[in-house]
């Protein structure tokens, strides 16, 4: 895929660019909107998995570990 | 070479010498190291060589020689050392203060005696699958120095190879221990997801990172894993809870399932990846060709949780201070930066039941195979490659076959192999088994190991 500011997925990078303080010369507009045009490619792909309710992300915080000696209330 | 030292038939001062001079005589033609130790070397190296003199002498219990004791070793230059700028494979971090302490696995491997000789080369920030690192040149292939030595890990992958140190650390978040394992010829860890302790290291992409060892012989492979296991709780990503060494139990050879993976692993793999494939399980007795789930999709989400988590950890330097980015990824990370978060958040859900599946697989296998890269080292600077008839981008076709694996947590064993067809050039087949099964892996690889067929070959350097 050739570098062009004429991708529709460039003006996308323009705008978010901007919105995120990040400076682009057209050039370096044009070679970013090639790989995010390419991902794009692959998030379609994971757009039409159809993902149950419950495939959810919560394991990533954990408030803190689960007490496993007597915590005043149980014998844990 | 830890039981000679131990036994004082050799001192971890001359082994030190020994790989400092094969450094000196080779690193200008591989370009593996950016930094080296020599003064704590030395000082290491002097402590062991004392222990093991008054363990003979007295016989203490508290001066036994530790497994590695005087086993020179170099690390993958985004581990902290003491003292020394953690460049992560980048100009921007030289301006950061020198580490005020080692990373946990470099405390590790100091508490099992191992000597750090020095930082190794990598791929800026460990964006890229093949070291051509424009700050601080490219890593060259002690097999063919024409050649690229994989990355993001290429320097650990080359000091192996090259026979400057016998064991090396790196990381792989998508496949850069095994690639550098594959195209280097040597043997490579990737440990379960939440095994090892990630503290002290530069990250690339939290939800994906993993540490791990690269090795001469499955010996030291399975010394250093075994040493550098102690569950951290300080750690948010160090979901062990105990150590599990494997070198005890690596003997026991006996019957184990085992299939090869189809589909998505055989369309990527060029015939000579395949020829080693079908090698190991011809030597394994395996038969069965088995269906990895969602391999496509999996490699997808993997891509776009690196860019997003990468461009967002980088994206204040890449505000102010882009042009001293790696120009091969500058452009990667900022686009990675700007992905809308829908794709981010999809491609986090789809992992959960994408894990699922493959923990499900794992219930009627013990061990899978598959090859670790599509074809050998393919020369410095290229750009795209012929995979099957089909062009695909160099840089980023190096981790089709690790990157569904890694991004399912499950530990591999890259076991270097040799294809008739490719001039001399290697290519590793990955040893895979369910997360918490690195001893069946190491099983499996012991058979490879000791049957001939897997293992490293001498360079002429």
């Amino acid at each position: 895929m050739t570098p062009s500011n004429d991708l529709p997925i460039a003006d996308y990078v323009k705008s978010t660019a901007a919105v995120l303080g990040l400076p682009l010369d057209a050039a370096q507009t044009a070679r970013v909107a090639v790989y995010l045009q390419r991902t794009a490619a692959m998030a379609a792909v994971i757009q039409a998995v159809e993902l149950p309710l419950d495939e959810e992300l919560v394991e990533i915080f954990c408030p803190a570990a689960f007490p496993v000696m007597y915590d005043g209330r149980n014998e844990l | 070479m830890a039981v000679s030292v131990a036994a004082g038939e050799v001192s971890a001062r001359e082994l030190l010498s020994a790989s400092m001079a094969r450094i000196d005589a080779t690193d200008a033609r591989v370009n593996a190291f950016t930094d080296r130790t020599v003064t704590r070397a030395e000082r290491e190296a002097d402590a062991v060589d004392a222990q093991c003199a008054r363990w003979r002498q007295h016989g203490n219990p508290a001066d036994k020689p530790g497994p590695l004791a005087g086993v020179p070793y170099a690390v993958k230059n985004l581990f902290d050392i003491e003292g020394v700028v953690t460049l992560a494979g980048s100009k921007v971090n030289r301006s950061h203060a020198p580490a005020t302490a080692d990373a946990v696995l470099v405390t590790q491997m100091q508490r099992a005696g191992a000597v750090l000789v020095g930082g190794l080369n990598m791929d800026e920030y460990a964006y890229g699958f093949t070291t051509e690192n424009s700050h601080y040149g490219p890593c060259h292939n002690p097999h063919d120095l024409a050649c690229i030595s994989g990355g993001s890990s290429g320097g650990s992958g080359t000091a192996v190879a090259a026979g400057q140190v016998p064991i090396t650390l790196g990381s792989d978040t998508n496949g850069s221990i095994r690639v550098p394992a594959s195209l280097c010829g040597v043997w490579g860890l990737k440990p379960t997801f939440g095994r090892l302790s990630r503290r002290g290291t530069y990250p690339f992409v939290y939800s994906i990172d993993h540490l791990g060892p690269m090795a001469s012989s499955l010996d030291g492979l399975a010394l250093a894993y075994d040493a550098l296991q102690n569950p951290d709780p300080l750690d948010p990503g160090c979901h062990a809870l105990r150590v599990q060494p494997v070198l005890g139990t690596m003997a026991d050879v006996g019957s184990l399932r085992i299939g090869v993976l189809g589909g998505y692993f055989h369309d990527h793999a060029t015939p000579a990846a395949r020829d080693v494939v079908a090698l190991a399980a011809q030597t394994l007795g395996a038969q069965t060709e088995v269906a990895w789930p969602d391999a496509g999709l999996a490699r997808a989400a993997a891509f776009i949780i690196t860019a997003s988590e990468g461009g967002s950890l980088h994206l204040n330097d890449l505000r102010t201070r882009a042009a001293d980015f790696e120009p091969l990824s500058v452009d990667r990370f900022i686009a990675g930066a700007l992905q809308p978060v829908d794709w981010y958040l999809r491609a986090q859900r789809f992992r959960r039941g994408y894990r699922d599946k493959v923990n499900a697989l794992f219930e009627h296998w013990d061990v899978l195979l598959c090859a670790a890269t599509p074809c050998a080292a393919p020369v410095i600077g290229t750009e795209w490659l012929d995979i099957n008839g089909t062009q695909q981008p160099s840089r980023a076709a190096m981790g089709l076959l690790t990157q569904p694996i890694s991004f399912a947590g499950c530990p591999v064993v890259a076991a270097p192999m040799w294809p008739g067809s490719t001039n001399g050039m290697p290519i590793a087949v990955q040893v895979i088994a369910a997360p918490w099964r690195e001893d069946l892996a190491f099983r499996a690889a012991t058979m490879l190991d000791r049957a001939g067929v897997a293992g490293i070959k001498p360079v002429n350097l």
